[in-house]
């Protein structure tokens, strides 16, 4: 084993190709930035408060990590920021504060720091807050109740919640451009859907995530939606719809993609993307929870190391 | 940007940051409003969404406050939340509009001070009105939301 040969690369000099955890991380952020935006308009200070609170107890919970584990402090690397901010955007802009700090808690502690800190963490870390939380506190993710002092000029349900209880009659008015025009209540930062879209696209044109994996996510949802649609129309929307709301473009492009709870490889890719997508359709349709993103990606989140076994065969012989 | 640099920004971030959530959720919170938007009742039988702005409202059903606030009589500036008097369940029923007559009511005043308790209370009114008027869901699953 001692004389096995190692990978072969080149002589020194490297050049480094200038990409870093901190630019990844903050051009992450700016990509959120027009759905966060559009949720501080609609939600006001609340979500001002959800926002700061989350993106600041993320940096702060990783420092005293940093600190107890006596390892260097990370928090330069702006990879406790974005978890943060994607925390902020998956909840209502109601959420109390002790919520905001737990949910970080979880976040980073015991999802990221103690498996050893970025790229060590086999799921995502906002998602495994978001599930903790809303299986321990149900009545806060439900956003009828959560919202119910707001009022804007279309219809004031959940359409995902409205859907499951009351059947496709219920969410008639919600057009696909005006569920992508963030015509619908939901978290801090996933109604806008034609934000999250732009925010998406700039992440994959500068190649931060894999488009393999969104379009394949997306994928998964509108057939899966559409079988279930063609079945029965009462009971079950189309993929349009499914496509617009919920945590569906959240998922697609801000969540499937992180990078250490993700395959690498590109049939693993598709295949974890469109099992993603068809697992939140299920929940979603025949599930009890009203959506189904979170446990979806945290299934798909556990299979990513076996789907990365899927690889090329090596070319040659190997002795 | 060095790593120390990196470091000073994030620090920076975070403080300013944490001001800015506190003050949020303290000085800036945002107060609800005098009368409810929306009410979310969270029962057994299933939440009930109850849209009570609209059903007031001149845009919307234009229901008269007293109609459903019917005690005290025609004085909208009383008007008592619901559950003052109407409680969750028989046993705690008494009690709570006992205590809510006590406000204005001497002991004995008045021959009776039962109410019904809320969830025979809403069906009542709720379902009564919306038969009469022929408008608004009349069913369970209309309403309770599981």
């Amino acid at each position: 084993m001692v004389d096995q040969k190692k990978f072969t690369v080149s002589h020194a000099p490297f050049w480094h190709d200038g990409s870093c955890i901190r630019s990844r991380s903050y051009h992450t952020m700016l990509a959120a930035l027009p759905a966060v935006l559009f949720g501080v308009v609609r939600y006001g200070m609340p979500a001002v408060g959800v926002i700061s609170l989350a993106v600041s107890s993320a940096m702060i919970w990783e420092y005293v990590m940093n600190r107890i584990m006596r390892r260097d402090i990370t928090i330069g690397d702006g990879n406790a920021a974005l978890i943060g901010l994607i925390f902020a955007m998956l909840v209502p802009a109601s959420s109390p504060w002790w919520m905001v700090i737990i949910g970080t808690f979880v976040a980073i502690v015991v999802a990221k720091q103690i498996y050893g800190g970025i790229g060590g963490n086999p799921f995502h870390p906002a998602l495994v807050a978001v599930a903790m939380l809303m299986l321990s506190w149900k009545d806060l993710f439900d956003f009828d109740a959560a919202l119910v002092n707001y009022e804007f000029d279309f219809a004031m349900a959940y359409p995902l919640a409205a859907l499951k209880h009351f059947g496709t009659a219920a969410v008639e008015n919600f057009t696909p451009g005006a569920l992508l025009m963030g015509n619908q209540i939901g978290a801090v930062g996933t109604p806008f859907g034609l934000g999250l879209i732009a925010g998406g696209l700039y992440l994959i044109v500068r190649g931060f995530v894999r488009w393999e994996i969104s379009l394949s996510f997306l994928a998964g949802i509108f057939v899966t939606a559409f079988i279930f649609h063609q079945a029965d129309s009462a009971r079950y929307a189309g993929p349009a719809f499914h496509l617009f709301t919920g945590y569906t473009l959240m998922g697609a492009f801000f969540l499937a993609t992180e990078d250490s709870s993700s395959p690498v490889h590109f049939i693993p890719m598709l295949i974890y993307g469109a099992g993603g997508g068809i697992l939140t359709m299920l929940i979603r349709n025949i599930g009890i929870h009203v959506d189904g993103v979170v446990f979806a990606l945290l299934v798909m989140n556990i299979a990513n190391p076996l789907l990365d076994k899927i690889r090329p065969k090596a070319l040659g012989k190997v002795f | 940007m060095t790593a120390k640099k990196e470091l000073q920004l994030a620090y920076a971030m975070a403080i300013v940051l944490l001001v800015i959530g506190i003050l949020s959720y303290t000085a800036f919170s945002a107060k609800p409003p005098e009368e409810p938007v929306r009410i979310m009742f969270k029962v057994t039988a299933g939440k009930v969404l109850f849209t009570h702005k609209v059903h007031g409202a001149e845009s919307g059903y234009g229901v008269d406050c007293m109609t459903c606030h019917h005690h005290p009589e025609d004085d909208d500036a009383a008007l008592r939340a619901c559950g003052d008097c109407h409680a969750h369940s028989e046993k705690t029923a008494a009690k709570k509009a006992s205590n809510t007559c006590r406000e204005c009511h001497e002991e004995g005043d008045l021959e009776s001070e039962e109410t019904p308790k809320r969830s025979d209370a809403f069906h009542e009114q709720c379902i009564s009105c919306h038969k009469e008027n022929e408008a608004g869901p009349q069913e369970c699953a209309q309403c309770h939301a599981m």
